[in-house]
């Protein structure tokens, strides 16, 4: 209950999007049977009807005055239907114990006829009330509410009546039969019947002297005949016997209101089974087979199928767990009982709801949680505890049966038993325990900690409070985001075609070699741009407000990230580390060709191509390459630190968006297969944009080296057997060029001297380690090392013909190949980087803060992550 | 290709575990089933793709409204006709399954609704939608008079920046917040 009550709270924000819910979020995927399906969708029609009408009344006032009168009038005539049911109640109760005064014999109707008749009435007002509530046209929830509260209404009088009723008879038993059991036995009915209240007094005193008779003998049953004939008036005794027996039993009022109780409980199963019977069942019958013979239709006219009835049958659960409390303490096999009952009647009324009834034709929801119903339950809980506790208070038990007989009150057993059957020792601490001493200070620290409870209470609530409107604020600022989004997105489309022109400049400007690695880059981001439909909003939204932000840095130099739902992070931490790379005098182009890659997210090009050029700074690119490298190794931090603060988050939202023709790409869990893919993506794109031709011949430096890289490469994927498809060579080539690109565009226009010794450095560190795999890193070509070296380095450690073990295989690969492009500050094993990185930060502090947080995380991460983040790369290509 | 058609290699097996929300059993159940709907001697390839008309046959999608858009959707055939491969199969369980999260789910319920494919929900959009939900017939498709009124309420509410569509940041506020999505947007084989 308290969970709900926490879940209700939860939840009681106030519905802002109630039509968008409806239609956006109606459909329940998991739907798979066609039955289902379509009375899920009657229902979302009908969810959808009703949140229009609801629309529209709100909007249409309707004439108040008439809604008014009818809503009074109906109330009056529940009220009066309340007062009417408890009115025969107690009638039928009075009567009862007329009857029974008056005749020796009762007919089975007179015996069950209280039991009946309060069965009928919580039968059949229900649906009084449920006809009376269509005066008032409430919504359904609203009636259902309704509906609740006046059966629970109906059904507690009910019961208190009847329980009224029954104590008083049992207040006017108790003072009879002492008077009977002492006075003349052939007119006792008739005395019965006038003797008043007032003498129990006088007559209590006699009564302990009999008991005393009583409890000396043996069976209960037997007691009376022999009281009686000690008795001194001498009678008939068979004619005595059987008389007395009766006004025995009724001495014992608790068994009598235990068996009225039970009676009652009986009879209101009979009456639901029939009900269920007659009402749904017969009913649904009739409607079915008979509407064709009938000159109406049945099914959509007057008698109809009958709806299943929320409000009653809950109620019925809560009036038939009312009974249990009331009479469990008279008849203790009640509850048993009733538990059968309860699952007996479960079975029976859900075969009668799904054959014979309809659902409520205007669908909505019941209630939230089941608070409200839980809530009730205490409620009636508590209210039939009262009878019964007053019952134990007030009366004195019957005389001659059950275990409480002979003691003043029914309470008196327990200190009775204390004294008596306990040990000492018992008595005395109860007795301690209960003296003022102890109660009263019990008392109090029980106060106290409610006081302190409600104090509590009161803070949460204001906590509460406070923190719903901080989301609140929040969701604004949410929509004032998404109104920002949805602004820089107007003028995205210019930006894009500004590049296009711009690019377009550069491929005329720049060698073939640099348009020819150029041009798939740029064309990349373009391509990405104008292909919303196939890669889907948010590659767009993000390319666009990525490139720009860039754009904006690498001008203006101050880091202002747009907002951004999905990357938000992402293109916060961007501006924290470029700026300050973009600060030196460069031109502008390169930076924005190394940034716009990034958000974008083809993370392969800008992983590795632009690790490539600095570790290979040795060779003939010299100083500008190590510049390039520096930069592009930041920029790879970026994603790599992304891929790790945000691993899920970002594979969450990079997979998102674009589908790309190629699935299996995806797929693979190393390097070498990743190339393919984003190759293959430029190439689409090129394709797309018409740049494909550029990046077709290449360099005649790198082809010697790309053919190389490709046999590899096609060995691995020999090796590796499944992916082999997607690793053509042509696709490294493509690859090599974003690399190339990355590094000609430093080293013509960003070509300064600042760093060609620690590029030198850098170069030599790497020889050392790994200069003797190969030669071709001294080489001025060898811009697209890092790719070979990655292939090689998977591809060495295994002759060609070895089938995969790929996953031990991998591993050390995409650490390689992580480390290449992360700067290697990870992983501890490549020391040429992690030289690497301590020369670069000699110029860039942050780069080393940066990198040495990175090797903390990475030395904990294990192969499979470095997997895994390499995985993330290639989907950050969204 | 080195797989053989009725079980998928154990690498393979994992790399799919890495890229998709699915558990590896759940894989496997995903290949059991998709392979039943191809016949015997075409299972070899992986790259088969099967037409749209033969995944609808599921009974998981088969009383699904939204049935063909999921095709299109989750479909990378270049023919645009909805066939899926067994990869884009896996990704269309994955963005349904449970461990998915809002933002993908609502990523593609977004593409699933767009119906012509424009990057927004415009009026049309909606009106797809909407008859989608309430089917074709009479009784139960909506008047015009109603039919605008249901989107002009939609657009009231989650169009933020008033350009009367809905795009996929207005989509994913408005879903982001509807306490039933998730756990709706779910297919289970």
């Amino acid at each position: 209950m308290a969970k709900n009550s926490r879940l209700s709270l939860a939840s009681a924000s106030d519905e802002n999007y109630t039509f968008c819910w409806r239609v956006f979020c109606a459909w329940d995927y998991l739907i798979g049977n066609p039955e289902a399906a379509e009375s899920k969708g009657a229902a979302i029609v009908n969810n959808i009807r009703e949140a229009i009408v609801e629309e529209q009344e709100k909007k249409k006032d309707t004439s108040l005055a008439v809604l008014v009168s009818l809503r009074i009038l109906a109330n009056i005539l529940v009220l009066l239907s309340l007062a009417g049911s408890i009115y025969i109640i107690y009638f039928v109760v009075d009567r009862s114990q007329k009857l029974e005064q008056e005749k020796p014999e009762l007919t089975l109707w007179e015996k069950n006829e209280v039991s009946v008749v309060v069965s009928l009435i919580t039968m059949i007002a229900p649906s009084a009330f449920e006809l009376v509530a269509q005066l008032e046209m409430y919504h359904p929830r609203t009636s259902l509410r309704f509906q609740l509260a006046r059966v629970l209404v109906l059904y507690l009088g009910n019961l208190y009546s009847l329980i009224i009723a029954l104590l008083d008879k049992v207040n006017i038993m108790s003072s009879a039969i002492p008077v009977a059991a002492v006075g003349n036995w052939s007119d006792s009915s008739a005395f019965l019947a006038t003797i008043a209240l007032p003498e129990e007094e006088n007559l209590a005193t006699i009564v302990p002297e009999i008991s005393e008779r009583h409890n000396s003998t043996v069976g209960a049953a037997l007691e009376p005949n022999r009281t009686k004939s000690t008795t001194p008036p001498i009678l008939n005794h068979t004619a005595l016997y059987e008389y007395n027996m009766r006004s025995q039993q009724d001495q014992c009022w608790e068994t009598y209101v235990g068996q009225e109780m039970l009676k009652l409980s009986i009879i209101d199963m009979i009456f639901t089974v029939a009900s269920i019977l007659l009402i749904d069942f017969i009913r649904g019958l009739l409607v079915r087979y008979l509407s064709d013979c009938c000159c109406w239709d049945l099914e959509s006219k007057f008698p109809e199928y009958g709806e299943f009835k929320i409000a009653e049958n809950v109620l019925h659960l809560i009036y038939n767990q009312g009974m249990i409390w009331m009479g469990a303490f008279f008849s203790p096999c009640l509850p048993a009982f009733n538990v059968m009952k309860l699952i007996g009647l479960m079975y029976l009324r859900s075969w009668a709801v799904l054959t014979c009834n309809v659902p409520h034709q205007q669908v909505f929801r019941a209630s939230r949680s089941n608070n409200f119903y839980l809530a009730m339950l205490l409620f009636m809980l508590f209210l039939c505890m009262l009878p019964t506790i007053f019952a134990i208070v007030r009366y004195r038990p019957s005389q001659h049966c059950g275990p409480f007989s002979g003691q003043e009150k029914i309470y008196d057993i327990i200190s009775d038993t204390i004294s008596s059957d306990f040990p000492l020792w018992f008595s005395n601490v109860m007795s301690y325990v209960t003296s003022p001493v102890v109660v009263l200070p019990a008392l109090l620290l029980l106060f106290m900690l409610i006081y302190y409870l409600q104090a509590i209470a009161r803070s949460l609530k204001f906590t509460n409070n406070q923190l719903r409107m901080q989301l609140q604020t929040e969701r604004t600022e949410d929509k004032k985001k998404v109104f920002q989004l949805a602004a820089a997105r107007l003028q995205g489309p210019e930006e894009g075609g500004g590049k296009k022109a711009e690019q377009e400049s550069d491929i005329t400007s720049q060698e073939s070699s640099v348009r020819s690695s150029s041009s798939p880059r740029r064309n990349g981001s373009v391509a990405n741009f104008e292909s919303p439909a196939r890669h889907g909003n948010s590659i767009r939204t993000i390319a666009q407000s990525a490139s720009r932000s860039d754009v904006n840095r690498a001008v203006a130099a101050s880091p202002n990230p747009p907002a951004h739902v999905l990357q938000k992070h992402r293109l916060d931490k961007i501006p924290s580390r470029l700026p300050i790379q973009v600060l030196p005098p460069r031109s502008v182009q390169p930076v924005r060709s190394l940034c716009r890659e990034r958000p974008l997210g083809s993370a392969v090009p800008q992983e590795r191509s632009p690790g490539a050029p600095g570790r290979r700074g040795a060779a003939g690119g010299g100083a500008a390459q190590s510049f390039a490298g520096r930069r592009s190794h930041t920029a790879r931090y970026v994603v790599v630190n992304e891929h790790e603060a945000r691993r899920k988050l970002l594979r969450s939202s990079t997979r998102v968006p674009p589908r790309h023709q190629h699935h299996h790409h995806r797929e693979p869990g190393d390097i070498v297969e990743l190339y393919p893919r984003t190759v293959k993506r430029f190439a689409a794109r090129n394709a797309a944009t018409a740049h494909r031709a550029p990046h077709q011949p290449h360099l005649s430096e790198e082809e010697e080296e790309e053919e190389e890289e490709e046999e590899e490469v096609v060995r691995s994927a020999r090796r590796r057997g499944s992916f082999g498809q997607s690793l053509r060579p042509r696709s490294l080539s493509d690859l090599h060029q974003p690399a190339a690109a990355a590094r000609f565009y430093i080293g013509d226009q960003a070509g300064s001297e600042v760093s060609v010794g620690r590029a030198l450095g850098a170069g030599e560190e790497e020889e050392e380690e790994e200069g003797g795999e190969e030669e071709e890193w001294e080489d001025t070509a060898s811009r697209s090392r890092s790719l070979s070296q990655t292939n090689v380095q998977s591809a060495a450690p295994q002759p060609p013909s070895v089938k995969p073990k790929t996953k031990h295989k991998v591993a050390p690969s995409i650490t390689e190949s992580d480390s290449a492009s992360v700067a290697s500050s990870s992983d501890p094993q490549n020391s040429s980087t992690d030289q690497y990185i301590q020369v670069i930060h000699n110029k860039d502090k942050y780069l080393k803060t940066s990198s040495a947080k990175l090797a903390k995380k990475k030395s904990k991460a294990s192969i499979d992550f470095n997997v895994s983040a390499s995985n993330e790369l290639v989907f950050s290509n969204v | 290709m080195g797989t053989t058609a009725s079980q998928l290699s154990k690498d393979l097996l994992s790399e799919y575990q890495e890229l998709t929300f699915l558990t590896k059993q759940e894989i496997l159940l995903a290949h059991t089933r998709f392979t039943e709907l191809v016949a015997k001697e075409e299972r070899s390839s992986l790259s088969l793709r099967i037409p749209m008309e033969k995944i609808l046959t599921m009974p998981e999608l088969k009383s699904n409204p939204f049935r063909k858009r999921i095709c299109y959707v989750f479909s990378t055939s270049e023919r645009k006709d909805g066939s899926l491969t067994f990869e884009d199969f896996l990704d269309l369980l994955s963005a349904f399954s449970d461990s998915a999260t809002l933002e993908i789910k609502s990523h593609y319920a977004f593409r699933i609704f767009d119906f012509d494919d424009d990057g927004t929900l415009d009026c049309g959009d909606l009106e797809n939608l909407v008859n989608c939900l309430t089917g074709e017939t009479d009784d139960t498709r909506l008047t015009p008079d109603e039919m605008r009124q249901l989107i002009n309420n939609i657009l009231e509410e989650s169009d933020i920046d008033k350009d009367g569509t809905v795009n996929l940041s207005e989509f994913q506020h408005v879903i982001s917040r509807s306490p039933d999505f998730v756990s709706s947007f779910k297919i289970v084989l």
